[in-house]
Formats: C-alpha cells, structure tokens, sequence
C-alpha cells in the first residue's frame, strides 16, 4: 500500500504524468465506446456515403475536442499566450512547446477510433459500396447498371432480402473490408514511424532549447496550480476572518442595546479576531492586508495583467527588507557543487 | 528529501522489473490483438498474397517500433548519443548495450505476432493457396484442362468456404489441412529456432567480455537514473520558484496596499512579528532553490547540462568556472553523497 501511495504520488507530481494518464484514459473509452456502438448501415444509395463518412470522421473530432477539455494545460496555454507582457517577457518557444504537447495528446483518441473504424470494416464497407467498378465482379455480368446500384448499395446490409446468402455481395464486402485494412494498417504503419523518427531525431535538434522550454511550461504549469491554491487559502482566510468579524460586531451590537444577559460587566469585545486564528493567521499575515473586494479583484487583475518577473532576488518587499542579515550567507555559488551534490 | 529517496529507490530497484512487465504487456497485447483482428482473406488472385504478406509484416513492424517509442530509454539514448562530450566522455559500449537492451525487449512482441499467424494458418493458407499441388491432392486428370488464370481464379478462393466451387477439382478440407500442416510445422520451427537462439545469445555471453558487460550495464543505469533525478530536481525547483514568486507578488501586493490605505501600526505590527515566521518558511523554499533565482541562470544551467555534462568524478574542488559559477561546497554534503552513491 505504501508503495502503491508513493508510486501514485510520484506520477501526480509530474504534471506530464498527469496528462499521458487522462490521455489514455480517453482512449481506453475509445475503445469501449467504438466495440458498444451499434453500427446501423443505411443501405439506400446516396445515404450510405454520408453515413459511413460520418461515423469515420464526426467522432474523432468529438473526441480531439475532448482530449483539449479534459487537458488542465491547454487553458494555461492559452493564458500564457493572451496575457500581457508586464513585468515577464513572453516567450512563443513555451506557448509553442506546450500547444504541441496538447495536440499530441489530444489525437491519440481520435486516431485510435480512425483506425479501429478502418481495421474493423464496417465504415468503409457502407461508404464505398456504391463506388466499387462491377466489372471487378463476373457476377454482375447479367444485371442492368440500375440494378447493379440497388445491390451494391445493400451490400453492407447481409440480412436483406435481395443480397441475402449472394456469393456477388460476400466478394464485394470481402473486397472493401481488404481495402480497409490495408489502409488502416498503412496508416498505423506510417504514424509510429513518424513517432519514433520524432523521438528518436529529436535530440538532433537544439537539445538545450528544448530543456529550456520543457522547464518553464512545466514551472507556467505549477505556477498557476500554486496560485490557485493559495488563492484558496486567502478566500477560506478571508471568509473566516469576514464571519467572526460578522458575530463579533452582532455580539457588540446586542450588548449595546442591552439586551446581552451578561453581567459580568466585561469590556467590549475587540473586533480583532480570537487568538486562534491568530496562531495560524500569523503565517498569513502577508494576506492580510488583502481585505475587501475591490483589493483582491485588484490583485486577481494585476496577477494576470502584470506578473512577477522570474528574479526572486531583484523582487522589493519583505523579501529584501526582512531578510537583508541573511544576505551574505545566500550568496549563489554557496550550494553550487551542484553538479556532484545530489 | 526522504520521500524523494524512497521513490528513487524503488524506481531503480524495480527499473528492470518495470521494463520486463511492460514487455510481457505488450506480448499478450498483441496475441490479443491477433485474436480480435478478423481476418479476412480476399479471395482474388492477385490480392491474396498481398493481404497475406501485409498481415504477416506490418504489424510486427508496428509492433516493434511501438516497443520502442514506448520505451522512455529511446529519447535518453538519442540525447547521450548527440550530446557534446562536454566533461564527460562518451563511451559507445554503454550506447551499444542500451540499444541492445531496449531492441531485444521490443522484439518480443513481433515474434510472438508471427508466430501466432503461423500456427493459426489463416494467413498462410490465403497466400498460397494458389500454389497446392492440384495433381498430387486432387483429381489431377481434370487440371490441364483448366488455363492457368482459370486455375488461379479457382484455388484463389480455397480460404472462403462459401464462393469456392472447385470441389470436382480438388476438395477444399484437404487444401486447407495440407497447408494449415505446413503453415503450423513453419510456425512451430520458428518458435524454437528464436527460443534457442534467445537461450544460446543468454548462455554464451559471458564467456565474452564480462567485465566489460558488467561496466556498460552499470553506466547506462547510471545515466538513465540520473537523467530521472535531474528531472525530478528541475520538477522541485521549479515549485520552489513558483512559490516563493507566489509569496513575493503576495507581499509586495500587501506592502503597496500598507502604504497606499495607511493602515499605520496595526499592519506594522502584525508585518514585524510576522517576520521571523515568514522567513523560516521562505527559508525552507530558498533552501529548495540551491541558488538559482533567476530566469538566466536557470537557462543557463540547463543548457551546460546538455553541452557540458559534469565529468564522472566525485570530490572536485576546482570551481566549475567553464560555467560561470564559484564551485566548492560544504564537506558534509559530499558525504552524504558518497554514502547515497554506495546503496548503488
């Protein structure tokens, strides 16, 4: 269990993880959805294209779509291109990177519900029914070119009346479910051998701008989850602070009018708060000043307006200001054997 | 750090076990892969051994690039194969043995898609099903009658019981055993000609080079266990920076309002005593940082960690002033490593 926890732990850490894990998730559903559905041919003449096309193509965009929903980094993505500039300079190799990774990760449904369409048959079958050339058929030699379209177009159909136990409709259907492997087959093919020259090619190409890159999407990545959770522990700050001041005011409210059954004559409350929060507000005090609405909208819009520039050390505040003495001792290169210092 | 650790070891400690499982995955992937994919053999002359030659081929070769894209290891050899020697020297028997090494496992699954073609027959029996010796199997008598195309049209349909309508030429049941016998008697020949193999390549191999094979197996676990540690220290540096960026924008955005509303002592004092508590937490974070504080020096760091990989010798004391940095660290912390670097 121990190790399961850590295991678990060590994936969630990495938000690539966290991405490669709904990524095949999505396409196990794929799957799942694909062998459940009832594939239902129309078997009339020009419905048989539309519907067959229809089923190759409509649900993988679905599922593309899903894949950028269901994926937390295509909306930091698109944040970390719209903001403005502020005090961070932007940098399109990042946005670039992580619109890359989103992609890839968004097709994998998508292309696997492609190619178990095109494996299994049935779509191809339905949609080129109509196109096959009789002349590859000896069977249709003694058929008029209007009845050679009526059967062909209920080829995908075995149950029918007219083509039911007909050798001219197995060696048709025979003919397109090849076709429809070979390319299915052919597509799978081609697309892994892109992947493994990608992989394989990649360090070919600019390596260090490419560590660059991957670092700091990850570092956008964290960042915004960081926000969001202290952002959290404002708002809860925040609303405990509002609801005690809400009872303390009501309680000197009440005693005020008299109408209190206290006798014992103590003082008026302090609006401050009970020495409880105090104990843990203290590690907060750098949020207390952020105490109405209009300073965290304030806040919230400079967050995303105007962030921080990546230099911890040029930053004014508390961090200069409280931690001056320490200064001699943070000098950069104390820590630095960083190469031999695991 | 602890934690860190623990993960550490039990990724390397299972590394090998983890490769193998996925391995073991991907072998009964395919064989399942075999059994849902429905074959289905066109019947024309022309097409059967196409299809056939196509069903036996692709997928393995589907199968194999896909255990190696899968492998993290292939990105780690390209990178190490690519890099600039740096400090470090390049040895290309570590290259050599993880290209080995990964090649071997992804082999697998190929094999047993071949295998399990051949000894089911399908596959066979729809690409020659054209060439059955009519005159030894059937009615001999009645096959020179029949022009050549004729015949292939007619023996191409063998495999599809429900079109073929040679039966007064040859019957179908013994087509089809004749060649599902050979197609099986293929299959089994190439399952022991590649277990032996797998077992002689096993067995002989220590008696070359051992020693050199024990030296080239251990740095290319090396590199790749401290290819996952810089990136897990990246991971934690960059949610230190995140932090203690997060914690700044906080407090400089408290300190203009301080000054802005002039909340007076009320918010001095809080800030004052709140002082030592934030800088014991800052402290932990800045700790996390080792020093690198800024988006430069963070670039900079990644990029001579590609050109100019730190040598493999433990105890420098010269600076690393290729890089720009003062080197020299504390002793205790170099042995605390040596003791980490020994549980190897």
């Amino acid at each position: 269990m121990e190790k399961f926890r850590m295991f678990f732990q060590h994936f969630q850490s990495s938000s690539e993880s966290v991405m490669n894990g709904v990524c095949l998730l999505l396409a196990a559903v794929t799957v799942k959805m694909y062998s459940s559905f009832d594939f239902n041919c129309p078997c009339l003449a020009r419905y048989n294209a539309l519907y067959g096309l229809g089923l190759l193509l409509t649900p993988p965009l679905a599922l593309f779509l899903c894949g950028l929903l269901a994926n937390r980094q295509s909306v930091v993505m698109v944040e970390e291109w719209c903001r403005p500039a502020g005090q961070r300079r932007k940098d399109p190799g990042v946005v670039r990177y992580m619109c890359s990774s989103v992609l890839q990760r968004a097709l994998a449904a998508p292309l696997v519900w492609i190619l178990l369409a095109l494996l299994d048959g049935k779509c191809f079958v339905c949609a080129f029914s109509s196109s096959v050339d009789p002349e590859k058929f000896l069977d249709f030699a003694n058929m008029t070119p209007s009845q050679v379209q009526l059967f062909l177009a209920k080829v995908p159909c075995k149950e029918d009346e007219l083509v039911r136990d007909s050798p001219a409709r197995k060696a048709v259907s025979r003919y397109l479910r090849c076709l429809s492997q070979a390319i299915g087959w052919s597509i799978t093919l081609l697309l892994i051998i892109v992947a493994f020259l990608a992989r394989c090619l990649r360090p070919c190409f600019d390596q260090t701008v490419f560590l660059q890159r991957r670092y700091w999407s990850n570092y956008v990545d964290l960042e915004q989850k960081l926000f969001d959770e202290t952002c959290c522990e404002h708002a809860r700050d925040f609303a405990h602070r509002c609801v005690l001041h809400f009872f303390a005011s009501m309680q000197s409210e009440m005693r005020a009018r008299g109408l209190s059954r206290d006798a014992a004559g103590r003082g008026p409350e302090p609006p401050e708060m009970p020495s409880g929060l105090d104990g843990d507000g203290s590690r907060k005090a750098h949020l207390r000043a952020v105490s109405s609405r209009e300073q965290v909208d304030f806040l919230l819009s400079t967050w995303y307006s105007s962030k921080p520039q990546l230099d911890l050390v040029a930053s004014p505040g508390l961090w200069a200001r409280g931690l001056n003495h320490r200064a001699s001792t943070v000098a950069p290169g104390t820590r630095l054997s960083q190469h031999t210092d695991v | 750090m602890d934690k860190f650790r623990m993960i550490f070891q039990f990724l390397q400690s299972n590394q090998e076990s983890f490769m193998n499982g996925i391995c073991g995955i991907m072998a009964l992937a395919s064989a399942q892969m075999y059994s849902a994919f429905d074959f289905s053999c066109p019947c024309l002359p022309g097409y059967n051994e196409a299809y056939s030659a196509g069903i036996l081929l692709a997928p393995p070769l589907v199968l194999f690039l896909l255990g190696l894209v899968v492998n993290n290891n292939v990105s780690m050899l390209a990178e190490e194969w690519k890099r600039p020697p740096g400090r470090r020297t390049k040895d290309p028997a570590v290259l050599r043995y993880m290209l080995c090494s990964m090649a071997q496992r992804a082999l697998i699954a190929p094999i047993v898609w071949v295998a399990v073609t051949l000894l089911d027959g399908k596959c066979f029996l729809c690409a020659f099903c054209t060439a059955v010796p009519v005159t030894v199997l059937g009615n001999g008598s009645l096959a020179p009658g029949l022009s050549a195309p004729e015949l292939a049209r007619l023996l191409a349909r063998v495999p599809c019981p429900d079109v073929y309508d040679g039966d007064w030429l040859l019957a179908r049941d013994v087509a089809v055993r004749y060649l599902r016998c050979i197609s099986q008697a293929l299959g089994w020949s190439f399952v022991l000609l590649t277990t032996l193999l797998a077992f002689v390549v096993r067995s002989v191999r220590p008696c070359f080079t051992q020693a050199a094979f024990l030296q080239s197996k251990y740095w290319a676990h090396y590199i790749n266990i401290e290819r996952k540690l810089f990136d897990e220290t990246c991971t934690e540096h960059a949610k230190a920076f995140a932090k203690v960026c997060i914690q700044q924008f906080f407090e400089a955005m408290n300190h203009d309002l301080e000054l802005g509303h002039a909340h007076g002592a009320a918010a001095t004092a809080p800030a004052g005593s709140a002082a030592p508590e934030t800088t014991d937490g800052a402290e932990e974070e800045r700790e996390k940082l080792r020093g690198i504080t800024d988006q430069g020096t963070m670039n900079r760091l990644l990029a001579s960690w590609h050109k100019c990989k730190p040598p493999l010798r433990l105890g420098q004391e010269e600076p690393l002033l290729g890089n720009g940095w003062a080197g020299g660290g504390p002793r205790a912390p170099r042995k605390e490593v040596a003791t980490y670097f020994s549980r190897v």
